[in-house]
């Protein structure tokens, strides 16, 4: 039976992360982006984690708590923005936002 | 007393600007300001000129530092200066007064008196100056004055013209000078005008007849002598004061004044070569004053001359003597232009003397001065001219023999068409319609002519002078006293004005609208009026030579400068900026992606991809 070792752990960060990235890349709803870069994040808090466990010291784990509250304030600014973007445009869509395009 | 010095130099200076920011639309404001400023100055130099008695006075400052060079800005005041500035001072002031009656009736007097305040502050500079480069700023700055007045009228073809011709032939002059002040730096280290003279004295290896001919070039450009003195005639198409003013008593002469400055460089066979060519334009200028039929161009030939019978003066080794000449020239040259002035406003502005006629009867004081002026000119003993010019000819007799026989035979020539110019203007009958009319100028005109026929009478006996004026002439007007051949001198003197005076009477007395020399001897008379086809020559030179090459030059310019360097460029940024204009698509996606994507490179190489 294998083990779970810490490059499961990274290679699970890693996975997380490329959904993420190709999420914001791809999706066109601005909801949806907002949740794939929560989805980037949390790739690198995984393997912040595994880091931390790995080496037995506690910087990885205090720098994800940092980023978790940051992540929080974040999504609250990003979906106030997009609240209120929707009120201007009636719509969600990254492609009715491009006004500087042309 | 550099304080003296910088009220002297920024008097004008501040007049003119005053005038050209404020009084533009005043014409009469203007020109009080122009003559009071010139009275100022007259009161400043007076002071500077007798408060130390006679002493040498040398200020100097640093004005501008260039990492290990430093250009200074300072006064030297010594006896040639102080001899400048009271001739400056003087006659400047009686030509603003004879001004404000010449030119009551024209339209722009603002821009007149302004020019005439800026070309004093130009001129004084000159004379104040103690350094090269101080003279040459100033130097610039007097050619452009000129080029300002000569164009006053600058409706008419002629005086834009002349105006132009006056500065391109100066830059030429101007641009030998600039060499030789880079050379006398590469060579003494210096250029302030005392240290050179303790460097050259001290070790006179160090000077060559190359920097000489280099510097003297300035000359030949200012005082308009062999082969650049074909501005002069034309620049006479000024008014008559600014002829007066800067074309015959005080910017040519600066040329001299040069020369007298730094007379410690010269050499043996540049002196000897000024020498020559200062008599030869003597005896030239002559022929083409005599059969000249503009007033004005006679008397702008007869300075030319004069101009180079101090050039040989200097040339013979005697500058004392160059001074003195300078000084009782700029008396009754000064006074026959403004005499001529006053003939021309009272024809209303007619200038072919064939067109005068009897104007002694109706204008006597202008006639009696001229009349001065010419005698004076002449060489009519006891007379200023007799003093200055056979001391010069005495000179020249005991130590040059062809530079006297030149000399003589121009002051033979000299009588002539002074005298001709006398008897044809103010003798016989009135032939033009305007002189007819004529009557005498106001007292405004004729009171600077009055004093300046006193000066042309007595201005010749140096003993009337203060030390402090005449002291740099006395050594050397004491050297020709001591010489031999004077009773022989007095009678070819008196010979040679009497001669010309004679000949005059008895081929002008009686004269119509053409010039008797014309009818018999026209051989004699077309070879004169050709003036030696300088400008021709110099106008087939420009056209054949310089103006294709200027057409070359322009060429390359606008394919390599223009072209290459300033659009090439701009087009290599142009493309630069297409290239990166692809990138801002205004989609998030694609930012966010690039965004990615930088990230990614600076992660490869950081961790060493790229070998580094």
């Amino acid at each position: 039976m294998e083990t779970i070792t810490p490059h499961h752990f990274v290679g699970l960060g890693g996975v997380l992360f490329a959904i993420g990235f190709l999420g914001v890349v791809i999706r066109r709803n601005l909801l949806l982006v907002l949740m794939s870069l929560e989805l980037m994040l949390n790739g690198v808090n995984v393997a912040l984690v595994a880091f931390s466990r790995t080496s037995l010291n506690l910087d990885g784990s205090l720098f994800v708590f940092f980023i978790m509250t940051v992540a929080a304030s974040e999504v609250a600014v990003g979906l106030a923005l997009l609240v209120a973007l929707y009120k201007k445009r009636a719509s969600v869509f990254s492609e009715d936002m491009s006004l500087l395009s042309n | 007393m550099e304080i003296l010095a910088f009220s002297i130099l920024l008097l004008p200076l501040l007049s003119s600007l005053v005038t050209l920011f404020f009084l533009r639309k005043h014409g009469n404001v203007a020109a009080l300001l122009s003559v009071a400023t010139a009275g100022g100055i007259l009161v400043f130099a007076s002071y500077l000129i007798f408060s130390n008695g006679g002493e040498d006075f040398a200020w100097d400052a640093n004005w501008l530092t260039l990492s290990n060079w430093e250009l200074r800005f300072g006064f030297l005041i010594d006896g040639p200066a102080r001899l400048l500035l009271f001739v400056v001072a003087f006659v400047g002031l009686l030509i603003h007064i004879f001004s404000l009656g010449y030119m009551e009736d024209d339209t722009a007097k603002s821009r007149y008196f302004g020019g005439l305040s800026i070309f004093m502050f130009s001129m004084l500079g000159i004379t104040l100056a103690d350094n090269l480069i101080m003279i040459f700023v100033f130097w610039e700055l007097v050619g452009f004055s000129s080029y300002l007045l000569i164009s006053h009228y600058f409706t008419t073809e002629e005086a834009a013209n002349a105006s132009k011709k006056a500065f391109i032939v100066n830059r030429i002059g101007d641009f030998g000078f600039l060499i030789g002040i880079v050379l006398t730096y590469w060579i003494f280290g210096t250029v302030n005008l005392k240290e050179l003279s303790d460097l050259a004295s001290f070790d006179p290896s160090l000077t060559s007849t190359a920097l000489c001919l280099a510097l003297a070039c300035g000359f030949i450009g200012k005082s308009a002598q062999f082969p650049l003195h074909v501005w002069l005639p034309d620049a006479m198409a000024g008014p008559t004061p600014v002829s007066a003013l800067i074309h015959a008593a005080t910017m040519v002469a600066a040329g001299i004044y040069l020369l007298v400055r730094i007379d410690f460089l010269f050499t043996d066979q540049a002196l000897s070569l000024l020498g020559l060519a200062g008599s030869g334009m003597g005896l030239y200028a002559g022929f083409c004053a005599l059969v000249q039929r503009d007033i004005k161009k006679i008397l702008a030939y007869s300075t030319l001359s004069q101009l180079g019978y101090m050039t040989a003066a200097f040339g013979l080794g005697m500058p004392g003597i160059a001074m003195f000449h300078l000084m009782t020239h700029a008396f009754f040259k000064a006074l026959m232009f403004l005499g001529s002035g006053s003939v021309i406003h009272a024809c209303h502005h007619e200038q072919d003397i064939f067109n005068y006629g009897g104007l002694r009867k109706k204008m006597p004081i202008t006639a009696l001065t001229f009349l001065i002026g010419v005698l004076a000119i002449s060489g009519v003993n006891f007379l200023s001219g007799y003093f200055s010019k056979d001391a010069i000819l005495l000179g020249a007799y005991n130590s040059n023999m062809p530079v006297f026989v030149l000399l003589y035979a121009g002051a033979i020539l000299t009588a002539l068409y002074m005298f001709r110019l006398y008897f044809i203007t103010f003798e016989g009958e009135a032939r033009g319609k305007y002189a007819k009319q004529a009557h005498e100028s106001a007292s405004l005109m004729t009171a600077p002519l009055i004093i300046l026929a006193l000066l042309s009478v007595i201005g010749g006996y140096h003993g009337l002078y203060p030390f402090s004026l005449i002291g740099s002439s006395l050594s050397d007007l004491e050297l020709v006293a001591k010489m031999p051949n004077h009773l022989w001198m007095i009678v070819l003197g008196t010979f040679a004005w009497v001669s010309g005076c004679i000949a005059a009477k008895l081929l002008y007395s009686k004269v119509d609208q053409l010039d008797p020399l014309e009818t018999k001897a026209p051989a004699f008379y077309r070879l004169c009026s050709s003036k030696l086809y300088f400008d021709e020559v110099y106008a087939v030179y420009v056209k054949r030579v310089q103006d294709p090459w200027a057409r070359f030059l322009e060429v390359l310019e606008l394919l390599f400068v223009s072209g290459l360097m300033v659009r090439g460029s701009a087009g290599l940024a142009a493309l630069f900026a297409l290239l990166a204009k692809t990138f801002y698509v205004g989609r998030i996606h694609a930012y966010a992606f690039w965004f990615i994507l930088g990230t990614l490179g600076f992660l490869a190489y950081a961790s060493g991809l790229f070998g580094n």
